[in-house]
């Protein structure tokens, strides 16, 4: 991961994003104990960090603003917690593994990545609290159930039922978050005068005029 | 005459210690806790947190705090009463005895970690773990960071000053949807104006990130003691 001094200082921009919403949002939020907060930030954070892949099309950039929003984080006021902290820099490796994976930069994989990160925040707790606290993961799964069903108001009876609107809300939330994400980015690149990175290909144009 | 404060209120053990050393008390307190099962937690967590108090001056005064009270009952109360079989009695509340030691396993195993984590980073400061970072192969961090941490106070006037004119030009009352899109345009713009200036500063004084040096790591007479100590602890745990 090699990059240009112009590039270092979008990323770090982008990094200073993230961490500013951990920071201020992330701290009210877990407060608060708002319902999905992790959710809402995860998709915020992976908004900023695919705005940024935009601006940087290559390998490791949206790794390195998570790297940079975590350190940020790591040095934060409020004090931190190590569930932050993990779900930031998994949150943007599982973004950055999807949009590495993918090549050129486009709606529907910057849709995948915003959707896989976020749901992440749903399966987090079943990797870190039985590593680092050593809870077992049955009692996971129950805190999961008890909260979902306090969420959604529905018995924890209905144990699948909750897991899947969980699921759902999740992966409706990584979804808006890759959409916002794609659309300011695009815009903001016409507005700032950098050349969109989203070049469409020959058969693509072809296809276009036979519809037209 | 902050930095001598500063240096008064350091012990004898932790102004020994550099950015390797307190990596590797973290990493030492870390095997400890996470290696270790049933009682001996206890004992380790016990042991833990006698180190720290050496090494660091008032280590649990920012535990204490009703956030982590909270989140440590969260942790601890449904494993007493979800775990096992409820075979005790206490004031008429039935709980399980085996979800009891397990939960006083967490607890110990979430205070020790937390501690530890906030002594290390009011230890280590950011540059240092910057460098260190970067000598792990992520080249530019440090100089990343050092915008980042520029940034930040003209980021957070920038975007204040975008909200109240928002705000003020009535752009939340209709297309709120758009107004807020608008919003982070205007932040994301003015921000990268802002990295423009700095970029062409470093350019200007011939900056490359592949030719400049890694951001100094602190060093200390007991970093290398304070490894072997982290090392021999993991070997030995596993073999036992």
């Amino acid at each position: 991961m090699k990059f240009t001094t112009r590039e270092l200082t979008t990323l770090a921009v982008f990094g200073v994003l993230w961490g500013i919403v951990e920071m201020s949002l992330g701290t009210v939020l877990k407060s608060l104990n708002i319902p999905f907060s992790g959710a809402v930030l995860a998709s915020i954070g992976l908004t900023v960090a695919m705005i940024g892949r935009l601006y940087v099309p290559r390998r490791g950039s949206t790794l390195f603003i998570g790297v940079i929003a975590t350190i940020l984080k790591l040095f934060s006021l409020g004090g931190i917690i190590i569930g932050p902290m993990i779900g930031i820099l998994s949150e943007a490796l599982i973004a950055e593994l999807v949009l590495s994976l993918a090549g050129q930069p486009r709606r529907r994989w910057f849709v995948l990545a915003g959707s896989l990160g976020v749901i992440w925040a749903m399966a987090q707790p079943f990797v870190t609290n039985p590593l680092l606290f050593g809870r077992s993961l049955v009692s996971v799964w129950l805190n999961m159930l008890d909260q979902g069903s306090r969420y959604l108001g529905i018995d924890t009876n209905a144990a699948w039922l909750i897991v899947v609107l969980m699921a759902v809300i999740h992966l409706a939330l990584g979804t808006v978050a890759g959409l916002f994400a794609w659309n300011i980015g695009r815009e903001l690149q016409s507005r700032t005068g950098k050349k969109p990175t989203y070049i469409p290909t020959t058969i693509e144009h072809q296809s276009k005029q036979y519809e037209g | 005459m902050r930095a001598e404060i500063a240096v008064d209120y350091r012990r004898p053990a932790q102004a020994s210690l550099g950015t390797y050393g307190h990596l590797a008390i973290f990493g030492w307190v870390l095997a400890m806790i996470m290696l270790t099962t049933d009682y001996v937690v206890l004992v380790a967590g016990a042991l833990c947190l006698s180190v720290l108090a050496l090494i660091y001056p008032n280590p649990f005064k920012r535990v204490l705090r009703l956030r982590w009270l909270i989140w440590m009952l969260l942790l601890i109360v449904p494993t007493i009463f979800f775990f096992g079989e409820h075979d005790s009695v206490f004031a008429g509340i039935t709980y399980s005895s085996e979800g009891l030691a397990i939960g006083i396993q967490i607890a110990v195993r979430f205070i020790v970690l937390i501690i530890a984590i906030q002594n290390l980073t009011c230890a280590v400061d950011i540059s240092s773990m910057a460098g260190l970072l970067e000598r792990f192969g992520l080249h530019g961090l440090g100089f990343a960071i050092g915008v980042a941490l520029n940034l930040l106070p003209a980021l957070e006037i920038s975007a204040s000053q975008a909200w109240y004119t928002l705000k003020m030009r009535g752009g939340l009352r209709r297309q709120r949807w758009r107004g807020c899109q608008l919003l982070v345009i205007t932040i994301i713009t003015n921000a990268l104006k802002r990295a423009e200036e700095v970029s062409l500063a470093a350019e200007l004084r011939a900056f490359s990130p592949e030719k400049s040096r890694p951001f100094p790591i602190q060093q200390g007479s007991l970093d290398r003691a304070s490894l072997g100590l982290m090392v021999l602890t993991v070997v030995v745990l596993i073999l036992v």
